[in-house]
C-alpha cells in the first residue's frame, strides 16, 4: 500500500515537467538551437530573466519570433543580430567586445598582471634581504669562532675528553 | 613613494564607493534604444477608429510627432494621458501605438475592435484624448520592430521619419523638458 501511494506521488511530480510549452521541432539540432537562444537572450523587461524563464509579453514575443527564425533555418548568430538591432546589446548575455565594455576583460587581466609585479617584486625584495643580512656582526663574530676553532682542533678535541 | 602606495587600496574603495553610489540612483529600465538615429521601422497598421484605413511609415513623415505606445490595460499610460492631453493643446503632435496584448484563445479570447474601440473611446473620454489618430498594432510588430519593452513607451520622430529621443516610462511635468527641448529643436528646423 505504501509503495503504491509512493508510486502515486512520484507520478503526480511528473505533471511539472508538462508545463512547459509545447512547440513541433521537425529537426533536433533546431531544437537544439532553440533552447540554447532562448536561455541565452535576456528579457528587456524582467531583466536579469533570460526568455525562456520570463512571463512577459516582450518575452513570449521573442521566444514566437526566436522559433519562426529557428523554423526558417537561420543560425545562432542571425537570431541574435535579429534580436540585437531591436533590443539592443542588452538583450543577449553576452556583452560584444567595445571600447565601453574592454574593460570587463581588461581589468581582471591588469589585475592579475599587477598582482604577479607585486609578488614578484615582494620576492626579490625578500631574497636581497637575505643576502644583505649574511655579512651582519654576528656572522663575523660567528665566523671567528668557527675560525678559531678549526685552527685548534686538538684542543677543543682534548677538551671534550674526560 | 612608499605613502602614495599606502593610500592606493583607500583611493580604491572610494573609487569603488563612488560607482556603487551612483548605482543606486540609476534607472535600469532606462536603456538607449538600438533605433536611435535610425528610420521607423517600416509598417502597415490600421488605423484605431477607423480600422478600414491603413498607416505607412512614409504616411507620418512631413513634421515631429511623438510615438506613445500605450494601452487602457496599462494603468501608468493613463495616468499619462491628462499630461499628453495638455501638450496636444500646446500644439504638440502625439501619435498613439495601441499595445493590444496577447490573447488566450485557450480562455475564448478573441480580439474584437468594436469592443477595443469602444473601451479606448471612454477611456480617452474620461481622461483627455492626446492623440491626433492611433495606430493598432495587434500582433505587436512595429512594437517588436521598435524595440518596445512594455508600456508606456514614447519616441521622438522628426520630420524626416528618424527616431531622436526614446523616453521609458510616463512622461510628467518633471522629466518633460528635456523632451520639450528636443522636440522644439526639431520643429524650429
Amino acid at each position: 500500500m505504501r509503495l503504491i501511494t509512493m508510486l502515486l506521488c512520484f507520478v503526480w511530480c511528473l505533471q511539472l515537467w508538462a508545463t512547459e510549452e509545447i512547440l513541433p521541432f521537425s529537426d533536433p539540432t533546431q531544437q537544439a538551437l532553440f533552447r540554447e537562444l532562448t536561455h541565452e537572450l535576456r528579457c528587456p523587461k524582467c531583466q536579469n530573466q533570460n526568455i525562456a524563464d520570463s512571463h512577459a509579453v516582450v518575452a513570449v514575443d521573442m521566444r514566437r519570433k526566436t522559433y519562426e527564425l529557428v523554423q526558417q533555418g537561420q543560425n545562432k548568430d542571425q537570431v541574435i543580430d535579429y534580436m540585437k538591432t531591436r533590443y539592443g546589446d542588452f538583450v543577449h548575455y553576452k556583452p560584444p567586445v567595445q571600447w565601453s565594455t574592454i574593460w570587463l576583460w581588461l581589468l581582471p587581466a591588469l589585475l592579475l598582471f599587477g598582482m604577479l609585479i607585486f609578488v614578484l617584486q615582494k620576492n626579490r625584495q625578500q631574497q636581497t634581504s637575505v643576502i644583505e643580512t649574511e655579512p651582519s656582526s654576528l656572522d663575523a663574530e660567528l665566523q671567528a669562532m668557527i675560525d678559531e676553532v678549526a685552527t685548534k682542533p686538538d684542543t677543543v678535541a682534548g677538551d671534550k675528553k674526560p | 613613494m612608499r605613502k602614495l602606495l599606502f593610500f592606493i587600496p583607500f583611493i580604491m574603495f572610494v573609487a569603488l564607493s563612488v560607482f556603487l553610489f551612483s548605482g543606486l540612483f540609476s534607472d535600469p529600465r532606462q536603456l538607449d534604444s538600438a533605433l536611435m538615429e535610425r528610420q521607423v521601422p517600416k509598417f502597415q497598421l490600421p488605423d484605431l477608429m477607423q480600422p478600414s484605413k491603413i498607416w505607412t511609415a512614409a504616411e507620418l513623415k512631413g513634421q515631429p510627432y511623438f510615438l506613445n505606445v500605450w494601452g487602457t490595460w496599462c494603468p501608468t499610460c493613463n495616468a499619462e494621458l491628462g499630461f499628453l492631453t495638455e501638450l496636444r493643446q500646446q500644439g504638440v503632435r502625439i501619435v498613439g501605438l495601441y499595445y493590444v496584448q496577447p490573447l488566450d484563445a485557450a480562455f475564448g479570447e478573441t480580439f474584437d475592435i468594436n469592443a477595443l474601440q469602444q473601451e479606448v473611446q471612454k477611456k480617452l473620454a474620461e481622461q483627455g484624448d492626446p492623440y491626433q489618430f492611433n495606430l493598432v498594432d495587434e500582433h505587436r510588430t512595429l512594437i517588436f520592430d521598435l524595440g518596445v519593452s512594455g508600456a508606456p513607451e514614447t519616441f521622438l520622430v522628426d520630420a524626416d521619419g528618424v527616431i531622436r529621443a526614446h523616453h521609458v516610462g510616463d512622461i510628467n511635468p518633471q522629466n518633460w523638458p528635456e523632451l520639450a527641448q528636443a522636440y522644439q529643436q526639431l520643429v524650429r528646423k
